[in-house]
């Protein structure tokens, strides 16, 4: 088990740069996923750490030395692939035997680690089987036994369950974490899934456009976006776009379109008129019939409504003619689409964002 | 929904497959009966092809009575001649060891060459694919003449030899047997090369990223990893490059100048020189019957070992 770090990382090809100026630090026995859209650089962030692509700034560190010369072969890591790369020539036994070979292991202890491996795959006594004739599941299996079998320092995984049917991936995820867990073993994981990271990462790291945009917890990834971008792409988010009015220490005055106005904490103050972002979750929009209007409710009419078992989405237009997603518990009363109702945005939910995206509650 | 629902809305139930097969053979799409598509191609490779191969095996069953006549009575005199006169022997195994040694050279040198292609990509490799592609399109005795300035004794190679002091006497690659190699070498590269890009193209790079990240070295990967999943693809490609070799007849007789007598050419010496049909057709037939018996055992070894490696399912 080693830490890694990555320093000042960038890479690019020509004009087009695929990561820029990326730093992290991944703990010993930590579980860290690289979320991101497609073409984000999380991949190719991956790729310098397994040694495949040369960063053209920075430097790599695994167990505290500097890997960056070194070939991927000299660097002690497991990795596996979005295609999982087994070797169709060999067996499943063969497959996993491969890196102890490698390290020129005496012959009794590479049976003992297959069969140990196979154990711990659930694939017992399957070793003679070739990989080619088994399922995705499986062969997904033998490819992690694979890189697992020389106790490498380092675990890599780029997109490994991105191949699998979303219930097998269910699966595997809750069996991935616990013998990570039970491993203990660093490792790194890139995926465009965020449900998947969630389930999955002691940390996610949200990259998009080649710069890590936050790193952190699921949780506060999802309770304090950093940026415009990790709200919208960690879970889901309304997105209304506002000017700053009255500033009243930490709290500002953000007029709507529409004419709507409401007060919310901030930490660093924007300027005066300046245009931000209100980011609202669906489940923290409130939506009630019609009372006796105070002249700073929102209302809208409900436009559409979607049934998802444990909860009803709604979709709401307001009088400044946008659309806003409300998510309410399944079993309250239906609303009708037509029906008028007043919504509530409850404001300690509320994240603002100035122009360039940034948080408004951030320091 | 039952489990016989479930398999029939997959299409795998037995009954749907057989709905699905009957619904191909009597014109599945759009109403259509495909079959009847390949008629005029069956027609005229029966008619071009196997009529004439037919009666050239009839020939060389009956004694030659000169001149394109054969008698009518059936005799295997031609094929004991061809079969045990050392003259055709020896002709059989420079035909081989030319083809084998032309197959093999081109495997060596194509297959890097290939591998190259198919790993450097993009409109590099597209274009030089092409290159390779269009050139092979031009026809063998163009090529074979451009061959022959080159290497003649006053060509280029000697001319660069000797000014380099490398060899007293110019060296002799025309009309003998390297120079019928250089041209058989010559003439197969091209789809030698073609076809290995196709099969490297299978390989995923990223299978030998796997075996480096696994500490394999470079030889390693090329050994345990490269080379096994070509395997097929090498071999299928090196028959097929012995096989356009030991039919090949413009690059023995243009760079062998007529001493190289190979089988193709004793065969076109034997019909059209000597209009001895009958033995002319018992060679062709030993060719055509060895070359194919080569392909057929080497496909059975392969299959064979392809099997063993298989599992003992369990």
């Amino acid at each position: 088990m080693a830490s890694v770090a990555i320093c000042n990382v960038g890479k690019s090809y020509g004009t087009l740069t695929a990561v820029r100026d990326a730093s992290l630090t991944v703990n010993e026995g930590e579980f860290v996923v690289l979320l991101g859209p497609s073409g984000c650089g999380k991949t190719t962030t991956l790729r310098i750490v397994a040694g495949f692509v040369r960063p053209t700034q920075g430097r790599v560190l695994i167990g505290g030395e500097d890997v960056t010369d070194l070939a991927p072969r000299s660097r002690n890591i497991g990795m596996v692939f979005q295609n999982y790369a087994l070797f169709p020539n060999m067996n499943v036994a063969e497959n996993i035997a491969f890196g102890l070979r490698q390290k020129k292991v005496p012959r009794a202890a590479i049976e003992a680690r297959v069969t140990e491996l196979l154990e711990l795959i659930q694939m017992p006594g399957r070793g003679s089987h070739p990989v080619m004739t088994l399922s995705g599941g499986q062969q997904q299996r033998v490819a992690l036994a694979r890189a697992l079998a020389a106790s490498p320092r380092v675990l890599l995984m780029d997109e490994p369950l991105g191949a699998l049917d979303a219930r097998l991936r269910e699966t595997m995820q809750l069996e991935l974490t616990a013998m990570q867990r039970r491993l203990g073993i660093t490792t790194i994981l890139v995926t465009h899934d965020q449900h998947e990271a969630m389930v999955l990462a002691d940390r996610i790291v949200v990259i998009a456009d080649g710069r890590i945009q936050q790193t952190g917890t699921s949780d506060e990834l999802y309770r304090q976006p950093r940026n415009r971008f990790v709200a919208e792409f960690i879970g889901a988010n309304n997105i209304l776009p506002g000017r700053v009015g009255d500033i009243d220490g930490e709290t500002i005055k953000v007029e709507l379109r529409g004419g709507n106005a409401l007060w919310a904490p901030i930490r660093r103050a924007p300027q005066r008129g300046e245009t931000v972002d209100l980011a609202i979750r669906p489940q923290h929009v409130g939506l009630a019939a019609p009372g006796p209007g105070t002249g700073d409710v929102l209302t809208g009419q409900v436009a559409e409504r979607r049934f998802l078992g444990n909860r009803v989405n709604y979709s709401v237009r307001l009088a400044s003619d946008e659309i806003l997603i409300a998510e309410c518990p399944g079993d309250g009363n239906p609303l009708e689409p037509g029906t008028r109702v007043t919504v509530t945005l409850s404001v300690e939910h509320i994240h603002l964002f100035d122009s360039a995206g940034r948080a408004l509650r951030d320091d | 929904m039952t489990t016989e629902a479930k398999l029939f809305e997959r299409g795998v139930h037995p009954a749907a497959r057989r709905l699905a097969a009957r619904a191909s053979a009597r014109g599945g799409h759009f109403g259509i009966r495909w079959d009847w598509f390949l008629v005029p191609a069956v027609l005229i490779s029966l008619g071009l092809l196997a009529l004439p191969q037919g009666m050239f095996i009839l020939l060389s069953f009956h004694a030659d009575l000169g001149l394109g006549q054969v008698s009518l009575a059936f005799t295997i005199d031609n094929y004991v001649r061809v079969l045990t006169d050392p003259f055709y022997g020896h002709a059989f195994w420079l035909t081989l060891y030319l083809s084998v040694a032309a197959a093999g050279i081109g495997l060596l040198v194509g297959f890097p060459a290939a591998y190259a292609l198919a790993r450097i990509g993009g409109w590099i490799a597209s274009s030089l694919i092409s290159l390779i592609l269009t050139t092979s399109l031009v026809t063998v005795v163009v090529k074979l003449m451009g061959l022959n300035l080159i290497l003649e004794p006053t060509g280029m190679i000697n001319r660069a030899l000797l000014a380099l002091h490398l060899v007293r006497n110019p060296v002799q690659m025309l009309n003998d047997q390297t120079g019928v190699l250089i041209g058989l070498v010559q003439y197969t590269l091209p789809m030698t090369i073609v076809l290995l890009f196709g099969v490297v193209q299978t390989i995923p790079v990223s299978l030998e990223e796997a075996a480096a990240t696994l500490g394999a070295s470079n030889a390693t990967i090329y050994r345990k990893i490269i080379l096994p999943n070509s395997r097929a693809g090498l071999i299928a490609t090196g028959l097929i490059a012995f096989n356009m070799s030991m039919g090949a007849f413009t690059s023995a007789v243009l760079l062998g100048g007529g001493r190289v007598l190979t089988m193709p050419v004793l065969i076109q010496q034997t019909i059209i020189q000597n209009t001895d049909y009958a033995k002319g057709a018992a060679l062709s037939t030993v060719l055509v019957a060895f070359v194919f018996l080569i392909n057929l055992s080497i496909g059975a070894v392969f299959a064979a070992r392809g099997r063993k490696a298989a599992p003992d399912a369990g």
